[in-house]
């Protein structure tokens, strides 16, 4: 440390001197100011620009809620909650530099205990060992990727690459899809196909769940007859419909969301004529995939597997979540929506039982506090944080659409 | 499949995806003869083609569209004929206006200046086209999700026309995409040969100041290049969506990005070019999808871009010329 | 005429220009709800992308869309060279320096065979390259880990002691520290023998031909030099994120936006590319997220619909900018006297 300052000195006394010293000291001097903050500010950082905003809007939503239901306040301490933005307009879906600001941002601010994010798998990469360093709890509502929390699904430097300081920071209440593409592959030989090909949208995501999905469907005998990866901005799938219906294939597997465009695919299939079903996973869970595709062309051809159940099936306080949702925005929750309520819910909670133990809420004490989360009893049912920080929650339900509407056809737990 | 069927279907879907990349890079090619601007927005002024085309049929029903026993056989080719009309006229004058408004302030700044303002106009239409996506109708998914993509619906009886059982698929929405734009195409060769206002178009090419000497209404020849530039890409977006029966507000940058890239390859300023441009994308983008992997099909079509211009520097139509200074 | 020995290291505009830039960790303490430190790295990381194409559309002509592809390049080869997942480890320094060497020598690949082609198909042989970089990059998985990224990638160090993400403002100094380098040697390059041979080259080929110019060297120097700097700024945003993230961070949209620093701040001014960059990543960066938060505080923007949310207004904003800069300041912030003026 001594080097570095004087490091810094010498390479600028000369202009500013002051400034670098200056400029170091507001983190130090404010953090230990942090418990005589009145008030506790959480942040979500999630794709509001472009097109993943109608899940996003529905995630927000619920974490509004979840704050709403707590009175706004832990004790005399204020919840003030922000939504911030990943993405920017230059992009159209998240940015990196923005993440990464957005979890600078956070850390500089000491007043936020915690962070609620990301979106896109590939954006929790970015802020993830910056958060653990900082020591600010940080919980995915979406992130599914198993090689976030997982050994050996990713890189061979993976989770660890994510935890600099040696403890788990980062904790998501999705089921992650190495369970997921497990499912559908299972799911597909339960239909009696044979024949699969896998596409992918060539994003963290995408193909990830379609690797796995790949590995699962050759383990359990299905013939995988050809992989591929597309171009989410093309603007029809149609000369490969005809590659996979020479290939013979009776299912087509595609790692991806509506946002890399599975909705086009699911028509593109029906009108190049190969009669195949489409098995798509979560990312394809929401209103906008069958706005996007059509009825004709998923009623009867296309499966939709999920972490968790329908919405409007869930029970108990799941249930509970879901009226309450309907009342304040009059419109059905997204898929997602009840994951960001969960994510918020179960920040909230630590932060109680904290305040109700007598202990100063700061970021050390929150951080550890909601890595002890256990039996949880929320919307999504009863379930706890395992040992990666993932929850133990493994309910996925395999849907269907009839009638414009998703319907369940089978739950896995 | 055999190995034939194959290739078959591969030519249709080829030559169908190709026209409709080349009425979009037609207009790309028009504006840019005129005026030397690449007008980026080109291709949202497309999208909004295409959105506006949804509100009509969202308007006038959907259902009402698709039951055969309520409307005959032929007001189905009436009611794209008139979207091809209405969303045409809509860009058309779109495009127009953005010209009278953002690039004629620019005409005597540099070039540079002028394709940074078709940037921002492309951002601005962008982000018109996702409030667009926002308005409460049905259509529009009673505009809770704006950004995601819309179905659009079928309409043109989507059964294959050479049986159920044949495995090639020829749909009338191939048939259509050529029942339409190669008239278009023809109409507007003609009509840049032949008229007045097409003579005055070409002069202005050549040379804006002798042509202005000349008498020509310079102001009017551009305008007018910009309106049937515009109208020629919402007629595009209207068989796009017929084809694809899918909009989304970002639906213009691949559309435009392979029209742009078909000008250039036909031979920017070239109406015959651009027209032979797209259909050849069309196809390297059908072939590669099939005969190498769609994952490659992209690295395919600029490999194939490159090579072709490091080859005939002035793309495959273009007249070679010396740079204006 | 020896010019460049009369030249000062820099002009009074740059001076201060830097200065400012150097008085923003200041900001941070006199308001530490802002934080500007951090997000003001990316003004150096685009403001050095912006010079190097400065370069080559500014000051020799030619009008390059697919900047983003070199960036991609020399962020790719910082993380390939610096990552604990590949062999070489060879730390911050040397991965700049090397990943602008690789950029320097993929430009040299892509100019050689496409610099004789004229103005605007040589954009779209630019915008095509783009594309197959980053399609590239996603499909050579076993190379590039493909969509995964490669991460960590090490912070910049001092002797062997790398700054932790939080030395936010020491670390900005540092790439301010580069960014004044880059800036001196680009002025340099402006009074230099070839520096005038670019000019010469823009303005008019064949009078340039006739001066015992070779254009074709020139305008492949000046690809290679603004592909390297390209490159250098991928890996300095690279070490930023400490992850090379997806290959679809370095699209056609980040080209764009590099090409709008440019035009905006100045064609052809290296104060003016400065401005630029600061302009254009503040307005992104920093500017809208205040904007959207404020309106958020204050009880504006509901996630009832998607007109009630200020974050939806982000496109039309950017865009009105763009516009309204475009029309009212057509030269760009800072007129260069050395611009294009046809």
């Amino acid at each position: 440390m001594l080097t570095r300052r004087s490091l810094s000195v010498l390479a600028l006394a000369a202009l500013l001197s002051p400034a670098a010293a200056l400029g170091q000291s507001p983190n130090g001097a404010n953090r230990s100011a942090q418990d005589s903050q009145d008030i506790i500010k959480i942040v979500s950082s999630l794709p509001r620009t472009g097109s993943a905003n109608a899940q996003t809007t529905s995630m927000v939503n619920g974490i509004k809620m979840a704050i709403a239901e707590v009175g706004g306040a832990i004790g005399s301490r204020k919840i003030v909650y922000e939504d911030w933005d990943d993405a920017s307009p230059q992009r159209g879906n998240w940015d990196p530099a923005i993440e990464a600001q957005n979890a600078d941002k956070a850390i500089g601010d000491p007043t936020v205990l915690a962070y609620i994010g990301t979106y896109n798998s590939g954006a929790a990469k970015i802020s993830m060992p910056k958060l653990n360093a900082a020591g600010i709890v940080m919980v995915s509502p979406a992130n599914t990727a198993p090689g976030l929390t997982k050994e050996g699904f990713g890189e061979a430097n993976e989770p660890a690459v994510y935890r600099p300081s040696g403890r788990i920071n980062y904790f998501r209440v999705v089921p992650t899809d190495d369970v997921q593409g497990a499912v559908a592959a299972d799911f597909a030989k339960e239909l009696g196909k044979k024949k699969v090909f896998v596409l992918n949208d060539r994003e963290v995501y995408g193909k990830g769940v379609a690797t796995i999905f790949e590995k699962r469907a050759r383990e359990i005998g299905l013939e995988v007859v050809g992989v591929d990866g597309i171009d989410p901005k093309a603007s029809n799938y149609k000369s490969l419909v005809t590659k996979m219906k020479q290939a013979g294939a009776d299912v087509v597997y595609f790692g991806g969301t509506t946002q890399t465009n599975a909705g086009q695919l699911a028509k593109d299939i029906v009108a190049g004529g190969l009669r195949a079903t489409l098995i798509v996973p979560d990312g394809c869970y929401e209103k906008a995939f069958i706005e996007a595709a059509g009825n004709r062309a998923l009623e009867g051809r296309v499966y939709i597997t999920f972490g968790g159940v329908d919405p409007e099936k869930l029970e108990g306080k799941g249930k509970e979540f879901y009226e309450n949702y309907m009342k304040a925005y009059g419109d059905k929750p997204e898929g997602y929506a009840v994951y960001g309520y969960e994510a918020a819910k179960v920040v909230i909670a630590a932060m109680q039982r904290l305040y109700e133990a007598g202990t100063p809420i700061t970021r050390a004490t929150v951080l550890e506090e909601v890595g002890r989360t256990k039996d949880f009893s929320g919307a999504l049912g009863t379930w706890s944080f395992d040992a990666n920080g993932d929850t133990t929650n493994r309910t996925f339900s395999v849907n269907t659409v009839k009638d414009g509407e998703f319907t369940t056809v089978k739950v896995v737990n | 499949m055999t190995e034939s069927e194959v290739f078959l279907q591969q030519v249709i879907y080829g030559l169908s995806n190709g026209m409709i990349i080349a009425l979009v890079a037609l207009g790309y090619t028009m504006v840019y003869g005129i005026v030397e601007l690449i007008n980026f927005a080109h291709g949202d002024v497309f999208t909004l083609g295409g959105f506006l085309a949804l509100t009509i049929v969202g308007a006038l029903g959907a259902a009402a569209i698709l039951d055969p026993n309520a409307a005959g056989e032929s007001s189905h080719w009436l009611l794209l004929f008139g979207l091809v009309v209405g969303a045409g006229l809509f860009c058309g004058v779109l495009n127009m206006t953005i010209d009278k408004v953002v690039y004629k302030p620019l005409r005597r700044a540099p070039k540079l200046t002028q394709l940074v303002a078709a940037i921002g106009v492309s951002f601005i239409l962008v982000n018109i086209a996702l409030f667009w996506g926002g308005v409460p109708m049905e259509s529009f998914g009673g505009g809770n999700a704006a950004a995601a993509p819309k179905d659009f619906p079928e309409i043109l009886e989507g059964s294959n026309l050479l049986g159920e059982e044949s495995n090639v698929v020829l749909r009338l929405e191939d048939i259509a995409i050529f029942a339409i734009t190669i008239p278009l195409m023809v109409g507007l060769t003609l009509f840049v040969k032949k008229s007045r206002l097409g003579r005055g178009m070409r002069a202005t090419a050549q040379n804006p100041v002798a042509a202005k000497l000349m008498g020509i209404d310079t102001d009017r020849v551009i305008s007018a290049t910009f309106l049937i530039g515009g109208f020629l890409g919402g007629a595009a977006s209207v068989m796009w969506s017929v084809y694809n029966n899918t909009i989304s507000f970002q639906m213009g940058f691949r559309a435009g990005m392979d029209a742009f890239t078909a000008a250039v390859l036909g031979g920017i300023g070239s109406l015959p070019g651009a027209m032979l441009g797209g259909i050849l994308i069309g196809l390297i983008r059908a072939m590669s999808d099939q005969y190498i992997e769609t994952r490659w099909t992209n690295v395919v079509v600029f490999g194939v871009l490159i090579l072709i211009l490091v080859f005939r520097p002035s793309g495959l139509l273009g007249l070679k010329q010396r740079e204006k200074v | 005429m020896p010019a460049a020995a009369r030249v000062a290291p820099f002009s009074w505009g740059q001076l201060v220009v830097l200065g400012g830039l150097a008085l923003v960790p200041l900001l941070d303490y006199a308001m530490p709800s802002v934080q500007l430190s951090a997000p003001s790295r990316w003004v150096v990381v685009f403001a050095v992308m912006a010079l190097g194409l400065n370069i080559v559309v500014g000051w020799t002509g030619l009008l390059n869309l697919g900047i983003a592809a070199f960036a991609a390049v020399g962020a790719y080869s910082y993380g390939i060279l610096t990552c604990e997942i590949y062999p070489f480890q060879v730390g911050f320094w040397w991965g700049v320096v090397l990943a602008g060497l690789i950029g320097a020598f993929a430009g040299f690949l892509l100019g050689a065979p496409t610099l004789r082609l004229r103005g605007d198909y040589l954009a779209i042989v630019t915008l095509g390259f783009g594309e197959i970089v980053q399609d590239g990059l996603k499909n050579l998985e076993l190379i590039t880990k493909g969509t995964q990224g490669i991460n960590p990638l090490p912070a910049p160090s001092f002797g062997g002691d790398p700054l932790a993400s939080t030395d936010v403002s020491l670390w900005f100094y540092l790439y301010l520290g580069i960014l004044a380098l880059v800036v001196f040697l680009a002025r340099n390059l402006e009074f230099s023998r070839l520096g005038r041979q670019l000019f010469a080259v823009r303005e008019d080929e064949l009078a340039a031909r006739c001066m015992a110019i070779e254009p074709d060297k020139a305008k492949l120097k000046a690809f290679a030099m603004g592909a390297a700097l390209a490159a250098v700024s991928g890996a300095l945003g690279a070490s930023v994120l400490s992850s090379t993230g997806e290959p679809a961070n370095y699209d056609f949209q980040v080209s764009i936006l590099a090409l709008c620093i440019v035009i905006v701040g100045g064609i052809g001014s290296i104060t003016g590319v400065l401005v630029g960059a600061i302009v254009m990543v503040g307005l992104n960066n920093v500017l809208l997220p205040i904007l959207t938060q404020t309106l958020q505080r204050s009880g504006i923007g509901s996630t009832d619909n998607v007109f009630s949310l200020p974050d939806n207004y982000k496109f039309l904003i950017f865009g009105l900018a763009l516009v309204l800069m475009m029309r009212f300041r057509p030269d760009g912030i800072v007129h260069s006297r050395k611009a294009v003026r046809k």
